[in-house]
């Protein structure tokens, strides 16, 4: 079913505070593909994103062992190598957060900077990958008069779109959403779906959600994660959820 | 419902301690205005010389406060230049990249300090001058430098603190927003977590400068004197507005020094005031707004 | 890149060991300065003779005493007031005042010291002197006074933190059950911020012990032993300030040291004692 693997985790522990969050993970992840997770809350699914992209490591307390390996390309290299340049894999490895995070800058900054982290000086080089980042976020109409605003005027939704955006200025191979349409309203969910299914093309997408509709929605695979394992969806789920959607 | 008795004991007794209270810093504050405030105007700070003229040191101001305070607003800024950047990479330290076991032990010595009594920080600056002046440099003596010196580790651990908390409140979904597209602990520290918190530094560096105008013990040991004029260099002595309080109160010989003793203090209050209020502004309307914290395990 | 991330790191940390050196630096220099003359009988003669420089006695027992005297009698007047209005800030919390209260108490903070010794000398000492009808009013009551109101701003803010933190839900469960304000004080405010409020008394009694204006100016700096409120005295703080002894080598300038180590350790064995409260200890 699976034919083209980018991501690999085996025997992955994952430890808050000598509390066990995470037991013995195996999965692997499909390229441009939407892979869901869902679950009870409070079981560690954000946690199962920053694992990704080694987020987890700024935060006090926090410990992971095991064997993470990702695929962009060169075959699959171990992300937790102690050479591996944490910092690269973080921009291969885009992340959007549950509550929007715009900084406190102009809609232009926010989106521009992650070019700033990587020393781009280029106004001309700044601007065209800005426009190209909001484009491809469904966003550059409506913020292409106000760019210079503050990114905290923007609706919730709107802000969850520039942080998509920014996420996508550094070109990730992945994507992690964590229940990125928690906060928002209907109409800006269907705006962001569309926009995951449109972005999957260039990008493997991992998602978690609790809205079993939205999983329904637009998700190749599903994964639960609960009572810390990571398991495929239940087929009953999917039987259920095959018949409503007849 | 009419309250219980001890209710009522209890209402009534918080009722007269602010009340005592009120009334005390209100009997304070109106005593110094009263008696000052008719001292308070130019001939008090320029004496009998020109504004313009003073200011731009074509004539020394001998009655006048303007020694004075040039002394106390060399000192903040000095003082300032010292402590600040010091503090701030401490303060950083502390909250970004200490262990918590360094962290306790930075933060316990830091309480210390903090703790120290003024005087004993001045007599330390006095100690280092006679220390220099007797093996190394005759020339050496106690002067705005050390005086400032001396300063600057007193306010060091309000500003270590203030940076320190500030960082620390910052929500966890801030601090994770610019690891996420890849920026490095540096990055985030200087584009991002800093930025966010400098309105709380800002007004903590604020309140620190208000302690360089208005501390007494310390400048008394190391440098200050009653009469100096304008400091010429950071190596001579200095007059500064709270010695001279503390000096006239003690040494006035005439009714018209008294006078504006009661000017200089008034005018030390205004400034402690200005600085307090300056802070508070800064705590408040710079705030930059964050967003709720969210990211739970 | 990662470098740059260990330069900063270095930078950083060598500025957080050059601050923690300014402490130890204070007492090693204070130390060092009299160490020619640290040897255990002097310290004995020093903490226990009195002070009379022309007869060879160095001792600085009437300065201590002074210090503890007038801190400690600061402190007796100034808890009970700060006690009630932190009740006011926090727990009363009549329509607003409160809030007022707390930001009258914050400006206390920003008064310069040097203004309490001024007002001090103008405003109370006189008063004091006509009430008691005895001797300059320059005494350790007067100082005692002056002192309770510089403290206060600490003692409140400390006081009304710690009934701030006390858990709403707990204040609600009382209020459920229909208890009065006195007893939700007693039964579940006081209990939980004793901690705090202890803290808070410790610090300030550090305050009051390190401040050297509202003494020097207020409290006559007699050196002799305290024996009424009305009598004068000097503290440590003021005796440092006013002995100003220009020969390196002489007595009185070591036992100046002597002085400063004396309420160096005072202090910090209440800041040590404050942190053994908090129990926050190597994680």
């Amino acid at each position: 079913m699976k034919t083209n693997i980018q991501i690999r985790m085996e025997n992955l522990w994952f430890y808050y505070h000598d509390r066990v969050i995470l037991e013995d993970i195996h999965a692997e992840i499909e390229k441009n593909a939407i892979t869901a997770i869902s679950g009870p809350s409070g079981q560690g699914k954000s946690t199962f994103l920053m694992i990704l992209n080694r987020l987890w490591e700024n935060i006090d307390g926090a410990k992971v062992k095991g064997k993470v390996e990702i695929d962009f390309g060169k075959g699959f290299e171990d992300v937790y190598h102690e050479s591996y340049p944490v910092h690269q894999l973080r921009r291969r490895v885009g992340m959007v957060f549950q509550t929007p995070n715009p900084l406190p800058m102009s809609i232009y900054k926010n989106i521009a900077f992650p070019l700033t982290l990587m020393g781009e000086k280029n106004q001309a080089t700044l601007s065209h990958r800005v426009e190209t980042a909001l484009k491809k976020a469904f966003l550059w109409d409506e913020v292409k008069d106000r760019l210079l605003e503050n990114a905290e005027t923007l609706s919730g939704g709107q802000q969850q779109r520039l942080c998509i955006a920014r996420a996508l200025v550094p070109e990730p191979d992945i994507l992690l959403l964590d229940e990125p349409t928690s906060s928002l309203d209907e109409a800006s969910i269907r705006v962001i779906e569309a926009l995951l299914l449109e972005l999957k093309k260039s990008c493997t997408i991992i998602l978690v959600s609790h809205y079993m509709d939205q999983i329904g929605r637009i998700a190749d695979h599903r994964l639960v994660l609960s009572e810390r394992k990571l398991r495929p969806a239940p087929d009953k789920a999917r039987d259920i959820q095959n018949r409503i959607e007849k | 419902m009419t309250k219980s008795f001890p209710d009522r004991l209890l209402s009534l007794f918080s009722w007269i301690c602010a009340m005592f209270l009120i009334s005390s810093v209100s009997i304070i504050l109106g005593f110094l205005i009263l008696k000052g405030y008719k001292a308070v105007n130019l001939e008090l700070i320029f004496s009998d010389v020109r504004p313009l003229d003073a200011l731009l040191l074509r004539q020394r101001v001998f009655g006048g406060l303007l020694p004075a305070m040039t002394g106390t607003v060399f000192l903040i800024v000095l003082s300032m230049a010292l402590a600040v950047p010091l503090g701030l990479a401490s303060g950083i330290f502390l909250s970004e990249y200490a262990s918590s076991k360094i962290k306790w032990i930075f933060s316990l010595t830091f309480d210390i300090l903090s703790g120290i009594p003024s005087i004993v920080v001045g007599l330390f600056g006095f100690s280092i001058t006679v220390f220099l002046h007797h093996y190394f440099n005759e020339r050496i003596f106690p002067c705005l430098l050390i005086s400032a010196l001396s300063l600057s580790f007193l306010v060091l651990p309000y500003i270590i603190r203030t940076t320190q908390i500030s960082l620390e409140s910052l929500p966890l979904s801030l601090r994770l927003t610019a690891p996420a597209l890849g920026a490095t602990k540096r990055q985030n520290i200087f584009f991002v977590l800093l930025p966010s918190s400098l309105s709380g530094i800002i007004s903590g560096i604020v309140l620190a400068m208000g302690r360089c105008a208005e501390d007494t013990a310390v400048i008394m040991l190391t440098g200050a004197v009653a009469t100096a004029g304008i400091p010429k260099s950071i190596f001579s002595g200095f007059e500064a507005l709270p010695f001279y309080i503390y000096y006239m109160a003690a040494e006035y010989s005439h009714p018209s020094e008294l006078r504006k003793a009661y000017g200089a203090a008034l005018l030390l209050l205004i400034i402690c005031s200005a600085l307090f209020i300056f802070s508070y502004w800064i705590k408040n309307t710079l705030k930059t707004k964050h967003f709720t914290g969210h990211n739970s395990l | 890149m990662d470098f740059q991330d260990r330069f900063f790191r270095s930078l950083f940390l060598g500025a957080s060991a050059l601050s923690a050196l300014v402490t130890v630096a204070v007492l090693c220099f204070m130390v060092l300065l009299c160490l020619p003359v640290l040897k255990l009988d002097f310290i004995r003669h020093v903490l226990t003779a009195p002070w009379s420089p022309g007869q060879g006695q160095f001792g600085i027992l009437p300065m201590m005493a002074g210090t503890i005297c007038i801190a400690f009698l600061s402190l007796v007047i100034s808890f009970p007031i700060s006690l009630g209005c932190s009740f006011f800030i926090e727990i009363l919390k009549p329509k607003g005042k409160g809030n007022l209260l707390k930001k009258l108490v914050q400006f206390m903070t920003a008064i310069p010291t040097v203004i309490y010794g001024f007002v001090g000398v103008f405003l109370l000492v006189p008063f004091i002197r006509e009430i008691f009808a005895y001797g300059s009013g320059m005494c350790i009551l007067s100082a005692s006074l002056m002192l309770g109101l510089l403290i206060s701003p600490t003692l409140i803010l400390f006081f009304s933190q710690s009934f701030s933190r006390v858990p709403q839900s707990y204040l609600n469960a009382v209020d459920a059950l229909g208890g009065t304000t006195w007893q939700k004080l007693y039964h579940v405010i006081l209990p939980h911020a004793w901690k705090g409020m202890l803290t808070g008394i410790v610090l300030a009694f550090g305050r009051a012990m390190g401040d050297t204006l509202i003494a020097l100016m207020i409290s006559g700096n007699a050196v002799v032993m305290p024996s009424s409120l009305l009598d004068s005295a000097r503290t440590l703080t003021a005796h440092i300030a006013l002995i100003f002894a220009a020969d390196f080598d002489s007595m009185e300038f070591k036992i100046l040291f002597i002085s400063g180590i004396v309420l160096y350790m005072m202090t910090s064995l209440g800041i040590l004692f404050t942190r053994g409260l908090d129990r926050k200890g190597p994680a």
